[in-house]
């Protein structure tokens, strides 16, 4: 993947891609989506999870906070479960069409979570010094929105 | 036998138009994406393709009006339509939000 030379996902017949990755990179995605199901347990983690969980009624907080009440549960469930089965499929050299989806939701909510953290705005990044801490985060967060990019190309073009 | 097309074969209209009272829950709900920072470009078009089955001309536009004017309605229709598609388009992360048309 580093230089370009494989595409790190490669559909072939029968809705089945192969997965290009190298044991680094597929280290970092098992590692963030574990981190990410670790935080949707932990109370303390909710401001983070604040795109996790986005408001759906903005002009009237009553009326979303039923809605909230409705679909938490199943929202949360379905977020496990992406998760879940990019942790269990992080080592695969194929992936069928709907896991390969679901690496392309999970990674995208693991960047929803990152980018809260980092507060991305449309600037982009900041200059960092070489010693911040956020260094790592934010190559991390480059780095899935480049997985995210590729999985959408291929899943786009092999209807 | 029954030809195609025929007036007495077509549904026959039930609803009583005197009943009016209903007007204000029958008003459409839109539901809205609005724009972020985080959210890819492709990554928006390709859900609005998955979710609704639009083609990719239709789903980019939808996309670049969120991105050119902070918001674009992405569909209509009943709340409990409404709120299917917003919960569609939570799971994917993407910032939606529904209200009465």
């Amino acid at each position: 993947m580093a230089f370009g030379f494989r595409r790190p996902f490669h559909p072939r017949s029968g809705n089945r891609f192969i997965v290009n990755l190298g044991d680094r990179e597929r280290a970092v995605v098992r590692a963030v989506c574990e981190d990410l199901l670790g935080l949707l347990e932990d109370p303390d983690a909710q401001p983070l999870l604040r795109r996790v969980y986005p408001v759906a009624h903005a002009d009237d907080a009553e009326v979303d906070a039923a809605y909230q009440e409705m679909v938490h549960e199943e929202l949360v469930g379905s977020r496990r479960s992406v998760l879940e089965q990019i942790v269990a499929t992080a080592e695969a050299t194929e992936l069928d069409r709907e896991q390969l989806d679901a690496w392309m939701i999970g990674l995208n909510t693991v960047r929803l979570v990152l980018g809260t953290r980092l507060e991305v705005s449309e600037q982009g990044q900041p200059e960092l010094e070489a010693d911040d801490p956020d260094v790592v985060a934010w190559a991390v967060y480059e780095f899935l929105g480049g997985i995210v990019e590729t999985i959408v190309r291929s899943l786009a073009t092999s209807d | 036998m029954t030809q195609p097309g025929r007036l007495s074969d077509a549904p026959i209209d039930v609803r009583d138009p005197d009943i009016d009272e209903t007007l204000d829950v029958d008003r459409p709900w839109i539901v809205l994406v609005w724009n972020d920072p985080i959210n890819l470009m492709s990554y928006v078009t390709f859900v609005l393709q998955k979710v609704f089955g639009y083609s990719h001309e239709k789903a980019e536009a939808m996309m670049l009006e969120v991105h050119n004017n902070g918001r674009s309605v992405v569909s209509s229709g009943t709340r409990e339509k409404a709120e299917f598609d917003v919960f569609r388009l939570h799971e994917h992360g993407l910032w939606a939000t529904m209200q009465q048309d």
